[in-house]
């Protein structure tokens, strides 16, 4: 027999019983399905996170001042000395493998025009931290590292403060307030996105010495920085010139061989990555759930093809004796479970993507479901069809023509 | 007999002391004992005997079904205790023509489809077989019905298309096992006519009866008793009970 003749022949066989045929397939359609439903929602959650991972930058170190830790008892937050000028020269000057580095200074303030306000983040940057998040302009441009030094009262919206205060208008050259100091809009940064739960693009972004002075209220001292954010050269290790800032930091802020850093040095990209792979965990162990749920319903394949060899066995007989060879008999059942399978595969991949597509519209999940997954589950539900269909299969196959044709 | 460059033909079925024995625990159940005889080519062999006698035993080895336990049972002079189950397969394919008491049609598949069915097993594939199956629903009356189920035919027309689908390989002998035994006797008068046509077209026919006015049909009489052939004769004219 050709294959379209068992395939013609297996149609024909499961027909006869379209009921049973559905209720047999439901372990592969509830199998594939929740394949499915899991892996578009966390393949959904990773791939938002590798894009956040992106958009940080996988190649950026921040430097917060940590806590101090003197004779064993741990200082409060910002109890460490804070991070200064001086430190974000020293890093310049004396850790190789540095593309640029910025200081930093956050804070919440309120941006008014006209009579729209916006509740936003300011950050108090120096020029170079457009380098350092690889952040490009939608329109207008950065200010220059002569214009943060010089106290000049600039700023760069985030693409979500921009549309919040301007609509569809064009901020470029307009003074907006910020906390009543008024600022004039250079530029607007391209969209970012998500990062962390947060909207990296609520943000607007002054020169460092003008927020610090005008913004920031009381400072330690006069030249403190919040963070400093560093961009490593892609020729080097991270974890390198990680070691070198610390060491540079720890020399000069004359911090002794034994005692622990009063500072801090963070890699957030390697902070989501870690909680990518936590997802990534919880994603295999909901797939192994659903491969146990495939193995049951091929259980429930082979328990059904077995009823359905002994139900047929003077069929079987038959198209022995009229000159089928036993594996005829054996490509006839098999076809029948591969195409069952396959079948009840179908509708567990239409259902899974049906309950995935409901999940991200009533709860704003991202899901995916990657052409490499519907391959995989349809492979799967095939080889549960060629596994479980095999015993029934050679069963059929072996049957003695003589005794078959007299079956009743 | 030995006429000089005279080659004697090849006989359709030759059973050479023939025997088969099951094994039924302990005792040896002896099914056929040392049967032989020769079938030529288009002959129309009834075989009869009571029940138990045999009959079926014998009818599975003609038809490749089963081997000899000793003995031989040679077809077209294949010997079929040579064959294993794949070759039995594809000479009950090319060979032999079944058709049973049930008819044991497919159900839910058209009278074409299921005369094409033996066809679909055949290696090497033929490419006509949809119009071999065809003439052959039309050889046995059946023109009109190609596309009905089994379930929308009559008894007597489910049997024609169980001939039809014995014929379709050509094969060298239809084997019927009790053909007409489902159907009324006007039914059974039709398909055993049909038989007799088949045969007076050259077709070897052999079927397996316990009425004597259907194996009045057939011009050879083979009678079976307890394993034995006890009887081997010409058929001339209607059988009655005091002739056998
Ligand atoms: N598979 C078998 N196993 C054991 N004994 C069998 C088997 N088939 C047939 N027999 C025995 O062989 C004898 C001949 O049987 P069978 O050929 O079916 O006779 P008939 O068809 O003439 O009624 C009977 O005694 C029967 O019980
Ligand atoms: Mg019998």
């Amino acid at each position: 027999m050709t294959l379209a003749e068992f395939i013609a022949t297996a149609m024909v066989a499961l027909r006869r019983n379209v009921l049973r045929s559905v209720l047999t397939t439901l372990g592969i359609i509830i199998g594939v399905g929740s394949v499915i439903v899991m892996s578009a929602i966390g393949s959904g959650a990773s791939k938002q996170i590798d894009a956040q991972i992106a958009s940080l930058g996988t190649n950026q170190l921040t430097i917060f001042p940590g806590s101090m830790n003197v004779g064993g008892r741990q200082g409060g937050a910002g109890s460490a000395p804070p991070l200064t000028e001086k430190d974000l020269r020293a890093i310049r000057e004396n850790v190789t493998g540095i593309d640029a580095a910025a200081g930093n200074m956050n804070s919440g303030a309120t941006v008014v025009v006209g009579n729209v306000n916006w509740v936003t983040q300011i950050n108090g940057s120096s020029a170079e931290v457009q380098t350092v998040r690889d952040w490009p302009l939608k329109s207008g441009r950065f200010y220059d590292a002569l214009e943060a030094s010089s106290g000049r009262k600039l700023a760069v919206l985030g693409s979500t403060v921009a549309r919040e205060l301007f609509g569809e208008a064009d901020p470029l050259g307009t003074m907006v307030r910020i906390n009543n100091v008024p600022f004039q809009v250079i530029g607007v940064l391209s969209e970012k996105g998500q990062a962390g739960g947060r909207d990296q693009d609520d943000v607007v972004i002054l020169p460092l010495s003008t927020a610090r002075s005008r913004l920031m209220g009381r400072v330690r001292v006069p030249d403190e920085i919040g963070q400093i954010l560093v961009k490593v050269d892609d020729r080097y290790e991270l974890s390198e010139v990680q070691a070198d800032i610390e060491r540079v930091l720890r020399q000069r802020r004359r911090i002794a061989p034994n005692a622990t850093d009063n500072f801090m040095v963070r890699n957030f990209a390697e902070f989501l990555a870690t909680r990518n792979a936590t997802t990534r965990t919880l994603g295999l162990l909901l797939a192994s759930t659903a491969a146990i749920s495939l193995i049951v319903g091929g259980i429930g394949i082979m328990n059904i093809m077995l009823v359905s060899v002994t139900e047929r066995t003077r069929e079987i007989g038959l198209r022995m004796a009229i000159g089928a060879s036993g594996s005829d008999i054996l490509g006839q059942f098999l076809t029948e479970a591969v195409l069952l399978c396959m079948a009840g595969g179908f509708l567990g991949l239409v259902l899974g993507a049906g309950i995935a597509i409901v999940i991200s519209t009533l709860f704003a999940w991202p899901v995916y479901i990657s052409p490499g997954v519907v391959l995989m589950a349809i492979m799967a539900s095939a080889s549960v069809g060629v596994i479980f269909g095999f015993v029934p299969a050679r069963r059929a196959s072996q049957l003695n023509p003589i005794e078959a044709l007299r079956y009743e | 007999m030995t006429a000089a460059g005279i080659a004697s033909p090849v006989p359709v079925v030759a059973a050479r002391n023939l025997c088969k024995t099951y094994q039924l625990g302990e005792q040896s159940v002896h099914a056929l004992r040392e049967v032989s005889f020769d079938i030529q080519r288009g002959e129309f062999v009834a075989i009869m005997g009571p029940s138990g006698s045999g009959k079926s035993t014998l009818m599975n080895m003609i038809g490749a079904l089963d081997v000899p336990s000793s003995g031989q049972l040679l077809i077209d002079g294949t010997d079929i205790g040579t064959l294993d189950r794949d070759q039995l397969a594809a000479l009950r394919n090319h060979t032999i023509g079944f058709v049973f008491q049930q008819f044991n049609l497919l159900a839910r598949t058209s009278a074409l489809d299921n005369v094409k069915l033996p066809l679909t097993y055949s290696r090497p594939r033929r490419a006509d077989a949809t119009d071999i199956a065809r003439s052959c629903l039309e050889k046995v009356g059946l023109g009109a019905r190609m596309d009905h189920v089994p379930s929308q035919l009559s008894g007597g027309q489910q049997q024609r298309v169980a001939i039809a689908r014995a014929l379709v390989n050509s094969p060298s002998i239809i084997l019927a096992d009790e053909p007409t035994g489902a159907l009324d006797s006007a039914t059974s008068l039709e398909i055993l006519q049909l038989f007799e046509s088949l045969n007076a077209q050259g077709m070897t026919v052999i079927m397996v009866t316990h009425e004597l006015d259907v194996a009045s049909h057939a011009r050879r009489l083979l009678r079976v008793k307890d394993g034995r052939l006890v009887e081997d004769r010409a058929v001339t004219g209607a059988l009655t009970e005091h002739q056998s």
